[in-house]
């Protein structure tokens, strides 16, 4: 390839969004971050990956974080003060999205709202993957070896905090169309020749710069 | 956020340097506003009369009830714009500043309609008597009226604060002291305008900062700044606020329903001069407690760092300073206190019985205030490291859940003492739960691993 491109994914949970990404980032030899943003972020901002972990995708909306919220230093708060919050997480977790971006070459960035981090790169391409909701149970059931109705509940769940986790950082809606580039429904064309549209996408640069979403 | 220094520097610098670096700034802010309270009793004390500070001490859980809706507010809109702003995302941060202008206005302008007519029952309430109502409803009067310029004030404050310019909202902080300090006495002493003088001199002190911040965010060229179209309500942004103000708002609204029960029943049993005496005594306390806040605020970044490091040997040192300095000058508060009560509440009044019942309650309040410094490091620290629940749960033990049922205990078997005598017993306890928690997880540090 000769110009850069920074593919982003976001993807409805069991969708094969992240089996997606892989494929992409192998076919086209270019790196691969999924899971690894997290160990990343922890290598930039010295925190233990076990604190990303715990926040990785998730809003805290239980009540004791919303109590402690700005507690007790009433109206000093700012995220970086709470090194440990959310926000805090979430502002080293962009920044280390930054940080591959800047290195110039091409990736593949799965979730953690990178395609909102990394919004105002000229080369960054957006999509959105979704899927039936029997293929994504099915993928569930599959990956985690538990029953159907198990699975559907994980699915509802996940889905619901990776909605709130990208709508409280980005202001947009997580898996609405207008949020992204491309939104793309698996079931349509299947695995292989979803990863093969894409990478026509890619190659036929059919991307216009000025036509980020709002 | 890309703007702040690394914050790896928080795991490598000496801890006692960067101690100072993070919490100087915040002891000087908390210090300042504490004075400001200070000074105006001070006034009240001297300009106006023994009375007078019973009637300024009965407003004070309205004072706080005031503050409580604009931490509802400022609070979120901190977090928001700092969040927004980590990412750039400077359309947004705009937004947070112009709706929260508009929440300040609407809450502050419906707060005082809300009080205006109910303001004698309200104040009869708080613990006000025939003798003590003129005071406090002269005062409140002309705070009310000027309470959406506080709203406002704060508010924009908070927000220049989180859009990384901490020095211009610490400057327009002491200048609001400043003025206070200056117009005060004017008002009271050459213009003999009484109470009313003070409330004149905090409003005005208030005004003059708010012009500035308003001049400060007119210029465009700020990355946070008025823009057209940021005003109006946005229901998700509101709710964002909202939602993350609710703790501190909580808080706030839970200190002032205690500080009603104290008066209340300080005034059951001793009658209103002993209301005046407490507010002698909160003054001198709420100094103290700003002070420690300032030096918690420092401690929480650096421990809340090395923990999420598993720098557990530099959380142990930052958090051994912290409650050293924090034990110590809550010692100093002690011991001055309980050795020179005459001379420090000589500061307030000169009036021999509010002095008596003044020195009274000062040495009973402030017998178990050296255990406070600690009580108060460990609940922080508990918050640094991530465990809201538990740092919530020992500061409600010292406020709330203790002292509350004391005070509604104590006094039917030891009457005015019972009142009194709840502030350190509950301290004590707290302190208590404090230490047990702390022993328990500083076990689990030296077994190495995230508890």
């Amino acid at each position: 390839m000769k110009k850069r491109v920074i593919i982003t994914i976001g993807r409805q949970f069991g969708s094969g969004g992240r089996v997606i990404g892989q494929r992409l980032a192998k076919d086209l030899g270019i790196a691969y971050y999924d899971k690894e943003l997290l160990a990343e972020a922890a290598k930039e901002s010295g925190i233990s990956d076990e604190f990303f972990e715990k926040a990785d995708e998730r809003t805290n909306n239980s009540l004791a974080y919303v109590l402690s919220m700005g507690f007790p230093s009433m109206g000093f708060y700012t995220p970086h003060s709470e090194m440990l919050s959310p926000e805090s997480l979430f502002l080293f977790q962009s920044e280390a999205i930054q940080k591959i971006a800047d290195k110039g070459n091409s990736c593949v960035l799965v979730g953690r709202c990178a395609d909102y981090v990394l919004r105002d790169y000229p080369d960054l391409l957006s999509f959105f993957i979704h899927n039936k909701p029997e293929n994504r149970i099915q993928t569930i059931v599959e990956r985690q070896q538990i029953s159907k109705e198990a699975a559907l509940d994980l699915m509802k769940k996940t889905d619901k905090s990776r909605a709130a986790y990208y709508k409280y950082y980005t202001d947009k809606e997580w898996g609405m169309s207008s949020s992204y580039h491309f939104s793309i429904n698996v079931s349509l064309l299947g695995l292989d020749d979803t990863v093969e549209l894409i990478k026509t996408i890619i190659h036929k640069n059919i991307f216009v710069q000025e036509a980020t979403p709002a | 956020m890309s703007t702040s220094p690394s914050p790896l520097v928080l795991g490598t610098e000496p801890i006692g340097k960067l101690l100072a670096q993070y919490a100087l700034p915040a002891i000087i802010a908390m210090t300042a506003s504490s004075l400001y309270n200070m000074v105006d009793s001070i006034f009240i004390g001297h300009g106006v009369g023994h009375l007078a500070i019973a009637g300024l001490a009965i407003t004070h859980p309205l004072m706080n009830l005031a503050a409580a809706f604009g931490s509802l507010v400022g609070v979120g809109a901190s977090t928001l714009v700092s969040v927004k702003l980590g990412q750039k995302d400077y359309k947004s941060a705009n937004r947070v500043l112009g709706n929260v202008l508009t929440l300040n206005i609407i809450l502050g302008i419906a707060f005082s309609l809300l009080c205006f007519p109910f303001l004698d029952t309200v104040l009869y309430f708080f613990g006000a008597s025939e003798q003590t109502i003129p005071y406090a409803r002269d005062f409140m009067h002309v705070i009310l009226t000027g309470n959406v310029v506080t709203h406002m004030y704060l508010g924009l404050n908070a927000i220049i604060r989180s859009a990384g310019n901490p020095k211009m909202a610490m400057y327009t902080t002491l200048l609001s002291v400043g003025i206070n300090i200056v117009l005060a006495p004017i008002f009271i002493f050459a213009f003999k305008w009484g109470i009313k003088g003070a409330a004149w001199a905090t409003v005005i002190a208030q005004t003059i900062p708010l012009i500035m911040q308003i001049v400060h965010l007119m210029n465009p060229n700020r990355v946070v700044s008025f823009r057209k179209g940021i005003f109006r309500l946005k229901g998700d942004l509101v709710r964002g606020i909202l939602s993350i103000g609710m703790s501190p708002f909580l808080m706030n609204v839970c200190s002032c329903l205690v500080v009603i029960l104290i008066n209340r029943g300080l005034k059951q049993y001793d009658g209103d001069i002993a209301i005046g005496a407490y507010g002698i005594i909160n003054r001198i306390i709420f100094l103290y407690l700003m002070i420690v806040m300032g030096l918690n605020q420092g401690m929480q970044p650096i421990a809340g760092y090395n923990y999420g490091a598993k720098r557990f040997e530099r959380v142990s040192a930052v958090t051994r300073i912290t409650i050293l300095w924090a034990v110590g000058i809550t010692v100093f508060g002690a011991i001055t206190s309980e050795l020179f009560p005459h001379f420090i509440v000589g500061w307030f009044t000169t009036d021999t019985e509010l002095v008596d019942k003044s020195v009274y309650g000062l040495r009973i309040v402030f017998a178990a205030f050296p255990l406070v410094g600690f009580q108060m490091v460990v609940s922080t620290f508990f918050l640094s490291i991530g465990k809201p629940k538990i740092a919530i749960f020992l500061s409600v033990t010292r406020q709330m859940l203790f002292l509350v049922p004391f005070l509604i205990i104590l006094p039917h078997f030891f009457q005015i003492l019972g009142v009194w005598i709840s502030l350190p017993v509950s301290d004590f306890i707290a302190f208590a739960f404090a230490a047990i928690m702390f022993i328990r997880i500083k076990r689990s540090f030296s077994k190495q691993h995230i508890p």
